[in-house]
């Protein structure tokens, strides 16, 4: 590689490259010398907006990050803080350089805690082109947003250590790629066909979380947002389309963990030509249940947007939360506490819609009136409750259910059902008690929301990040 | 990603299976409603992630699947 650069030719692995390719063209100005460091930093802009950024160097002993290198990191970090501008960094980098020994080790520790201090401070966002491993896999982990490339590995071990300890064959592939950290790990947050497109991906997101805009209402137009929707009230639906109808521009949403916990959707996009977060229950997935993993997907996306001021959109379709033995053992309670915390926690302007349901505990977690809401719209048809109400009155009236023959049990379920309805009051009590702010037509919803973003206080969560 | 030779479509949750439109033998196109499900008070679709050749339908109406329960099989 070396010797390519002496011939006068661009490496496209060199971080310089990287760094050119990546900031808009002939914004790059170094902030770090071009040694043997393992790191280059720079600052530029991406789409217009300020950065920090950083890269390794793979030519340099597959990117390992030695003493000055973190240094060169380090130093970006302060120059990010002082600037208030995003930083982001491109890795592809083997971890801490093993010929340094316990020195490496610290100075990578401390690439950890100024990117620590710098959580919910200034938005970080990891580019993972190659291999990320060991104390390289950890530093993008620690930052707001991960995008993987198609040539992204991520992982604490690699293949070779885990055959020798575990005896597992597996390749990098699929240890650290974009399969098991799209879909199962919740470790990467977009996953790009090609490596440009990470960089096109990290430039806007980029811009999205620190060139946020004004919110005009006068901009956004209302349409028939209900027109997506099935005719039965029953029947599952994919919501992307509804988000798509809502946001200024589908093409502009970037969808963080779109295959990981996809029973809830996290979207940043615009509205209004404001940035925005937009949470969705999606009933294509699981009927839109709430789980463990789908619950702490969401409360994350709520902290990271709380923490640079991202007003939230929540769509609310949920029939509660998934019951079962593998929920409960899996921490539901213990995670699902997580994006009550979130909502209670947030002081951004969120706005909560409820379309078509919102039961039970899920009811309370989707962004709820008693947890703070900025104000909670229902769409006239919406059924809120404590849960279903054959669902309520097989438990209210199991004794009386249980007396009545089995051909009429039906009939009997379905009228104390309708009673049940009544005396519970659903969305019109909703209303009267004030849980529900106002029921709008679906003709009407796009700029009711955008009203009250625009009239909420725009407040800033002052806390970090931490990856949930 | 690799393009996947066999699809094995599982359940996503526990549910009763209501009705079953997929049957051997059968092309379908990647989105394809091939099982109807009903949980949580919900008819959940199962469909297919790619296009392809139905091999082998594991449910019949009425029965119950577990998380992770193959349902259909597609080449």
């Amino acid at each position: 590689m070396a010797a390519a650069r002496a011939d006068g030719d661009e490496d496209p692995r060199s971080p310089r490259t990287r760094l050119a390719e990546f900031l808009d063209a002939g914004s790059m100005k170094l902030i770090s010398p071009e040694d043997a460091s393992g790191m280059l930093a720079a600052t530029g802009t991406v789409l217009g907006t300020d950065v920090v950024v950083f890269a390794s160097d793979a030519a340099i002993q597959g990117g390992a990050m030695g003493v000055k290198g973190c240094q060169v990191v380090v130093h970006a970090y302060e120059r990010a803080l002082a600037d208030g501008v995003p930083v982001l960094g491109l890795w592809h980098s083997g971890g801490a350089r093993l010929a340094e020994g316990v020195v490496s080790l610290h100075a990578v520790g401390e690439v950890f805690a100024i990117m620590t201090r710098a959580s919910g401070v200034i938005p970080q966002i990891s580019v993972v082109i190659g291999p990320a491993a060991g104390g390289a896999a950890y530093g993008p982990a620690l930052t707001d947003i991960v995008v993987l490339g198609p040539h992204g590995r991520i992982f604490v071990t690699g293949p070779d250590v885990v055959r020798s300890v575990t005896g597992e064959n597996v390749d990098a592939l699929r240890l650290g790629g974009p399969e098991p950290h799209g879909r199962r790990s919740g470790v990467v947050h977009v996953v790009t066909e090609t490596t440009q497109e990470a960089y096109e991906r990290g430039r806007a997101l980029a811009s999205l979380l620190a060139d946020q805009g004004e919110l005009d209402v006068s901009t956004v137009a209302d349409l028939d947002l209900a027109e997506t929707f099935p005719e039965s009230a029953k029947r599952a639906y994919d919501v992307h389309p509804l988000i798509d109808n809502l946001v200024d521009d589908p093409q502009a949403s970037i969808e963080l963990h779109p295959r990981w916990a996809p029973n809830i959707i996290t979207t940043l996009s615009r509205f209004g030509g404001r940035t925005v977060g937009v949470i969705a229950n999606n009933p294509m997935r699981l009927g839109g249940c709430l789980d463990s993993t789908s619950a702490e997907k969401a409360a994350r996306f709520v902290r990271m947007c709380d923490s640079f001021g991202v007003p939230l959109i929540v769509l609310v379709d949920v029939p509660g939360y998934l019951p079962g033995v593998g929920q409960e053992w899996d921490g539901v309670v213990r995670r699902g506490a997580k994006l009550l915390h979130a909502f209670a926690e947030a002081t951004v302007p969120r706005v909560t819609l409820v379309t078509r349901k919102t039961y039970g505990g899920a009811y309370i977690a989707m962004n709820s009136r008693s947890l703070g809401a900025t104000k909670v719209f229902a769409w006239p048809s919406a059924e809120i409750a404590v849960m279903g109400h054959v669902a309520a009155v097989r438990i209210l009236h199991r004794r009386r259910l249980a007396e009545v023959d089995e051909a009429e049990r039906a009939q009997v379920e379905a009228e104390l059902a309708a009673e049940h309805a009544v005396l519970a009051g659903g969305l019109q009590r909703a209303v009267e008690i004030g849980v529900i702010d106002e029921v709008v037509a679906p003709t009407a919803t796009c700029s009711a929301i955008a009203r009250a973003i625009a009239q909420a206080p725009q407040k800033r969560g002052s806390h970090g990040n931490i990856p949930l | 990603m690799r393009p996947m030779a066999t699809q094995e479509i599982a359940s996503d949750l526990v549910a009763n299976v209501a009705s079953v439109t997929a049957q051997v033998g059968q092309r379908i196109a990647a989105g394809e409603e091939l099982v109807l499900l009903e949980s949580m008070k919900m008819e959940i679709p199962v469909v297919a992630e790619f296009a392809g050749t139905v091999t082998a339908v594991r449910v019949t109406a009425g029965d119950v699947v577990q998380e992770g329960d193959v349902v259909v099989v597609v080449d």
